[in-house]
């Protein structure tokens, strides 16, 4: 309601200062057209030699160039603090998840840990609970190395180790390292791989955009995810495809989805948690490869497909 | 630590999401000797609360398909008794007012203290018995000329018939639990609206002027709702 109403605040400054301008420049036609005879007389007067023409077509055309340049800045003015405004909602909503973010395993660890402060907890519920702050912890590691990380990304700090490698062999490891990460049950994901190609790879890097893309196709998956990773060669290009089963992803959100801090705020999202950095980060990754990164879906519950392009090296294959 | 007797056995449903949490809090409320059901997202929730009978929901606001919000208002509209606490990451008083206005009864942020939590649960059940009580015997509460049946939130004062907000209900419900103790302004935000007293008290002020409305003969001469000067309200319902 608030975020509304500061949007309005905005559009209504703006609709009254482009009435304000136009008004001035109306006012400035009309008392130049109203004093256009005074200014001959005055000058005839003053200098019968000046040409009269001469500084009336300079006063008025100085005229209008203030009043434009006076549009321009307002503009511009009204440009940046509309960004300023998209940039400062963005933050709020970022500070908003990643606070979640941090409390729900915080809070969980708290409420382990007085558990077994206060109660008499079995040995064996007592494993279980410490596995489950494992959890946590690692989630909480994870989500601080990710800002992190993103904000070394965003400044350029980051040293990418470069090797060459064969896409079909180096993608299938990411993809097998990826089940192991995120746990995935056997069967879930698929790789087929056509290519011959090599590429200039940062591994380490690009197995977060594997952890990632796959990660995401199971949260947003239905009861029995099924996931394909496909590689093939494009004429100089390395394609890449991790398709899935799951609930799809509407026509409207497919481009921001990797904008930064950007969330799918709908009901029929089977997962609300999340800091809407993950797909941002991914990107970043991929244009440092030199390559780009879309989305297609036929809409809802008809799964999605994440296509990356990567350069192929030249002379190689 | 457990729950009182006459409370064990009291079924809490849980929709949250976050598995680790939820495990940790169904353990303690098992312990405590409640039967807890536990609903990952607000579709499952509202199913249980639609098939489940149960005597308090603990319900998460940021929830996949159907938030909590949405959830309070939908408890809210079919029952006004349920008691619902609302426990959630979220801290702002936007979210807060916005929950207990739904109808919450409670309001509990993340990281949580476990005892406290628990106390608030027992002390929100205890209502509830209050209430059903109340039902079984078919009573409704009396005092002096005055009726109110906390079920359908009917009132008469006299021969005046009508009906209290769940606010106003709550307020005089503990009230009436407390009666004939002097009870501070900050005690009634904390208890009722489940604020803290950097919240405006006159709130207070402007809902025990409400009742002595409907209910006090003479409502510039209280003789039920008592101001104590400098120390809040007393309601004394005679005998």
């Amino acid at each position: 309601m608030k975020r509304t109403n500061s949007h309005l605040y905005i559009i209504i400054a703006f609709v009254i200062a482009q009435i304000a301008w136009l008004g001035l420049l109306a006012l400035w036609i009309y008392w130049y057209v109203t004093n256009y005879i005074v200014f001959e007389q005055v000058g005839e007067k003053l200098s019968p030699l000046i040409d009269i023409q001469t500084p009336n077509v300079f006063v008025f055309t100085a005229g209008i160039i203030l009043i434009v340049g006076i549009a321009v800045v307002m503009f511009i003015f009204f440009r940046n603090l509309s960004v300023q405004y998209k940039l400062t909602n963005l933050y709020d909503n970022f500070i908003a998840t990643v606070t979640h973010e941090l409390k729900s395993p915080l809070s969980s660890l708290r409420l382990f840990l007085e558990t077994m402060a206060y109660k008499n907890v079995s040995e064996e519920k007592r494993k279980d609970f410490l596995s489950l702050m494992m959890k946590d912890v690692k989630r909480l590691d994870n989500l601080i190395n990710t800002i992190l990380e993103i904000s070394k990304l965003e400044q350029k700090k980051i040293v990418h180790d470069r090797r060459e490698y064969k896409a079909g062999i180096l993608f299938e490891e990411l993809v097998n390292e990826s089940i192991l990460n995120l746990s995935v049950p056997e069967g879930v994901v698929s790789y087929e791989c056509s290519s011959v190609s090599y590429c200039s790879a940062d591994k380490k890097a690009l197995q977060i955009v594997i952890d990632n893309l796959i990660s995401n196709a199971l949260k947003y998956s239905k009861e029995a995810p099924t996931i394909n990773v496909s590689v093939k060669d494009n004429r100089k290009k390395i394609i890449i495809d991790i398709s899935d089963n799951g609930i799809g992803i509407p026509q409207q959100y497919q481009k921001k989805i990797f904008n930064k801090f950007f969330r799918i705020d709908s009901v029929n999202m089977p997962n609300v948690k999340g800091t809407g950095l993950g797909l941002y980060w991914t990107k970043e990754i991929i244009k440092q490869h030199k390559g780009s990164i879309s989305v297609h879906s036929n809409g809802l519950n008809k799964g999605s497909t994440f296509r990356i392009e990567l350069p192929a090296l030249k002379n190689k294959g | 630590m457990t729950a009182p007797d006459e409370l064990k056995g009291k079924r809490i449903l849980l929709i949250e999401d976050e598995e680790s949490l939820a495990i940790g809090l169904e353990y303690n409320l098992s312990e405590e000797g409640y039967i807890v059901d536990w609903a990952k997202n607000g579709r499952e929730g509202i199913e249980k609360i639609n098939t489940g009978n149960y005597d308090l929901i603990i319900v998460d606001l940021m929830l996949p398909y159907h938030d909590g919000f949405e959830i309070t208002k939908l408890i809210r509209s079919r029952d006004v008794q349920m008691p619902v606490l609302i426990l959630t990451a979220r801290s702002s008083n936007e979210d807060k007012i916005k929950g207990l206005d739904y109808g919450a009864d409670d309001y509990v942020v993340k990281p949580f203290n476990l005892k406290e939590l628990l106390l608030r649960i027992e002390r929100m059940l205890r209502r509830k018995s209050w209430y059903k009580n109340l039902e079984k015997t078919g009573e409704t509460f009396r005092f002096g000329n005055n009726r109110v049946n906390f079920i359908n939130l009917e009132c008469a004062a006299g021969e005046k018939t009508f009906r209290l907000t769940p606010k106003e209900a709550m307020l005089l419900k503990y009230l009436a639990e407390n009666s004939s103790r002097i009870i501070s302004r900050k005690e009634l935000l904390e208890n009722v609206w489940n604020l803290n007293s950097d919240v405006e008290t006159r709130t207070v002020d402007i809902f025990i002027s409400r009742l002595r409305k409907y209910f006090e003969p003479d409502p510039e001469n209280p003789v039920y709702f008592k101001s104590v000067r400098g120390a809040g309200y007393i309601f004394e319902p005679g005998n």
